[in-house]
């Protein structure tokens, strides 16, 4: 594959026209990843809006130098900035531009100096900048470009591979980073935005215009497991998110600093970035009439734009329901232990009610979480015999669809999620869980809390003992015994799959026993141990 | 002078079948970091699936250039006026709209007519052989499109992954996104829908999945094609052709293996059922 040394001006503008077609095909795609309240309904319209405005200034320029392109870039990113992330990515522009002053052409040295530059610039124009953004992911991708410059590496085309894998690295970590993605289960619209930006780039160095011209721009999938909405986190849903305030400012002796500390206990997000000559300004307010009034006295106000923030909000529901699988039937879930309701969480429920053995949810439990759950047919795993009831009051209080599935015990609730049919109805849906419940078969071990005789079994204050499907039919001395009398019990010859959820009280060195223990004596077996971290049951044992 | 049938490698019919109908195959192309292969041509299945396990470059798949799409139009012109092209699902590859766009690249009168199938594998092979089997007892293209838009809707699939990773890299992965980062083992089973994958289940062991696309087929009131296949999994297909051939003659099921321009997104692992008939 041919090597390239340097990129001079002319080809600098081209390669960022073809990236900006690139993100173009993929702006709408960007927009369904908007999460409330992060800024913006629209990063991906906004930012290729922007790439717009950059590049008309870029070919208007006269300078063909790579410092004359980056420098009418910056002036246009600036000029035609939407939004948050539009901002921010004039910024980067800005810090590219400085990055290259004076530069006829750029090595592959000097274009990973400049995106350095690039990414501290865009940090510094945000008054509260966020890890798991856009601006993460161009310092991710700067740092992957410096590293290959300093193993010495001159070839621009294997310096923008790595700094492009980088950043699609970066993106699908994001969630990580930042709570409201992994809630929503998406990668960072910006971060995607910089990073298709860069692969465009790439892609029109690399000579693939017209597979460019075919093909379409991926969205990075993150395999975070979606995370589970407790009820203490949905009411949130009342607070206002204002107005998104933004506009372009232009005057003389402007001084973008004091202008952002002036603004910055007037709302949230905000950003003032430019020169003392035209300053760009975004806001989310709940005044922003107070805003504007400010900044007439400063100088001139265009492309002045105020959108209700509450609006776009719903829009974007709207549009999430898109995104989601054609299934219009939400399940949610009773479980204790963050253990328990990461794995439901993983397994798609909506939402877990905390509660189970000796901390039963109450009916109104469970109806709020209903209620605040984005469907209108919602199915009920209990697992737990006593909340069974409970569950099956909720319908007499909603006016939504409820069937509740009878499990009794946490692994029937996650053969039932398992078997969910995305395809099916409603009804068929209960149906076929309810079904799958005859597939497992559940061993509970706890610790008898006062002495007693029961089946046959004498029981000892706080000795092991072991329940079948609810039914205790085994004591003994450790866990470790409660659980080989269990096993012994079960024919396992047709089982294939053991899945073991440690409490939180289990010792791991015990967990490990028993793991090691089944695997020696079911060779045949499938055995998974997983942290449950739910009280009173030191193991919850399920066998399919 | 009969219509001609073109589609993509990524239709999975066998070669001999191909041959019988006089199937025009536009191979999709496999990179392996510099090295460029055409599917089926420079690289055996068995050769992709062990670079695929073992390289540490992993691959890519890529349309092939237009003039390759124009080329086999220009060749088929010579022998028919009415060429029929049914390709991959446009929401999984550009394939189709290479097609479509290579048709002003081709001169002469000839009626080029293409067709997004919005499905892949042998649920596309289906459509293709049915399209070329009427083409060949003389159907015109206008019939032939009637059966082709007859059989599209009614030809589906199940494939059972040992892991969505290979579908979540390569971008692949639509709305079975809601399978992934289960904490639990589980072997997910996909389905395609208006051309994009879609979640159809999830199983605790592969044994199980497989059960899921048994299940899938048994519940077909009526078929009239079945296939097998199975990326690098031989055996399993065999086993599960034994089941199936309970509920349909085994030797009318189909036996392919998947193309690498499919493994490379879904993984070794893959295996699938294609069905065309009524539930």
């Amino acid at each position: 594959m041919s090597q390239i040394n340097s990129v001079a001006g002319q080809d600098m503008r081209d390669m960022f026209s073809a990236a900006t077609s690139w993100l173009e095909k993929s702006s709408a795609d960007i927009d369904a990843l908007n999460v409330f309240p992060v800024p913006d309904g629209d990063t991906g319209t906004n930012m290729m809006l922007t790439m717009r405005s950059t590049m008309d200034e870029a070919y208007r320029a006269p300078d063909n130098s790579a410092a004359g392109v980056a420098h009418a870039m910056a002036r246009g990113a600036l000029m035609g900035a939407r939004g948050n992330s539009g901002v921010i990515l004039s910024q980067m522009w800005r810090g590219l531009a400085q990055g290259l002053e004076d530069k006829e052409s750029f090595t592959a040295a000097e274009l990973a100096a400049a995106l350095q530059l690039s990414a501290q610039i865009a940090y510094k124009g945000v008054s509260n900048p966020v890890e798991g953004t856009m601006l993460t992911v161009m310092k991710d991708a700067a740092a992957a470009a410096q590293a290959q410059v300093d193993a010495g590496n001159e070839d621009i085309i294997s310096v923008l591979e790595a700094t492009v894998s980088a950043a699609g690295d970066s993106v699908s970590n994001t969630p990580m980073l930042l709570k409201v993605l992994k809630d929503a289960g998406v990668v960072d619209a910006g971060g995607q935005g910089v990073y298709t930006i860069l692969e465009g780039a790439l892609q029109y160095l690399r000579g693939e215009t017209e597979l460019m011209r075919l093909r379409k721009p991926q969205i990075i999938v993150s395999d975070i497991p979606h995370v589970v909405s407790q009820p203490q986190s949905i009411a949130i849903d009342e607070v206002p998110y204002g107005y998104c305030t933004e506009f372009l400012l232009k005057g003389e002796e402007l001084d973008p600093d004091v202008i952002k500390k002036r603004l910055l206990k007037k709302g949230e997000s905000l950003i003032v970035v430019g020169d003392d000559s035209a300053v760009r300004i975004h806001i989310h307010t709940l005044t922003p009439g107070n805003i504007l009034q400010f900044a007439a006295k400063l100088g001139t106000m265009h492309q002045v734009s105020v959108r209700n923030m509450d609006e776009q909000h719903q829009d974007f529901l709207e549009m999430q329901k898109e995104r989601m699988p054609t299934t219009d039937t939400a399940v949610i879930a009773v479980a204790a232990g963050d253990g328990l309701t990461d794995v439901f969480g993983s397994l798609g429920v909506a939402a877990v009610v905390p509660g189970g053995q000796t901390m039963n949810p109450s009916t109104k439990d469970i109806l709020q979480v209903v209620e605040a759950t984005f469907s209108d047919k919602i199915i009920i795993l209990p697992n737990n015999k006593n909340i069974i009831a409970t569950a099956n009051q909720v319908q007499s209080l909603t006016e939504k669809k409820i069937m509740v599935v009878p499990t009794k015990t946490i692994p029937q609730g996650v053969v039932a999620l398992l078997s969910f049919d995305y395809e099916a109805e409603f009804n068929t849906n209960a149906e076929i869980m309810e079904k799958a419940l005859s597939s497992v078969k559940t061993i509970e071990v706890t610790r008898s809390v006062r002495a007693t005789k029961i089946n046959g079994l004498k029981i000892k204050r706080k000795q092991p003992i072991g329940l079948l499907d609810g039914e205790l039919i085994a004591v003994g001395d450790t866990n470790l015994d409660v659980i080989n009398q269990l096993l012994s019990r079960l024919g396992l010859e047709k089982a294939e799959v053991i899945t073991i959820y440690f409490g939180e009280d289990a010792e791991a060195e015990e967990t490990e026993q028993i793991n090691a223990g089944i695997m020696e004596k079911y060779p045949h077996l499938q055995v998974e141990s997983i942290r449950g971290g739910q009280p009173h049951y030191s193991y919850i044992i399920s066998i399919e | 002078m009969p219509v001609k049938i073109v589609t993509d490698s990524v239709a999975d019919i066998p070669a001999e079948v191909i041959k019988e109908l006089g199937i025009s195959v536009i191979p999709v192309l496999l990179r392996f970091g510099e090295e460029t292969y055409r599917d089926g041509i420079d690289i055996t299945t068995d050769e992709f699936y062990e670079k695929l396990v073992n390289s540490k470059v992993k691959p890519s798949t890529s349309v092939p250039s237009m003039d390759i799409f124009a080329r086999t139009y220009a060749k088929l012109a010579e022998e028919t006026d009415e060429i029929l092209v049914i390709m991959l699902s446009s929401k999984l590859s550009g394939l189709y709209n290479a097609a479509l766009q290579s048709v002003e690249l081709v001169e002469g009168g000839s009626r080029i007519e293409i067709i997004d199938s919005g499905c892949a594998v042998m649920a596309q092979g289906f459509v293709v052989i049915r399209a070329a089997q009427a083409a060949l007892a003389g159907a015109s293209l206008d019939e032939i499109l009637e059966i082709v838009r007859r059989d599209l809707p009614r030809a589906e699939i199940r494939a059972a992954f040992d892991t969505l990773e290979y579908l979540k890299r390569g971008g692949r992965i639509g709305r079975a996104a809601a399978l992934m980062g289960s904490m639990l083992k589980v072997n997910p089973v996909i389905t395609l829908k208006d051309g994009v994958v879609e979640p159809a289940g999830r199983a605790r062991s592969r044994a199980k999945a497989i059960d899921i696309l048994y299940d899938f087929a048994a519940g077909y009131s009526h078929i009239e094609e079945m296939a097998v296949e199975g990326a690098a999994c031989p055996e399993d297909v065999d086993n599960l052709v034994e089941r199936l051939g309970a509920i349909f003659p085994k030797e009318r099921i189909y036996r392919s293996r998947t193309t690498p321009v499919i493994g490379a997104h879904t993984g070794p692992g893959l295996i699938l059922v294609a069905v065309l008939g009524d539930k």
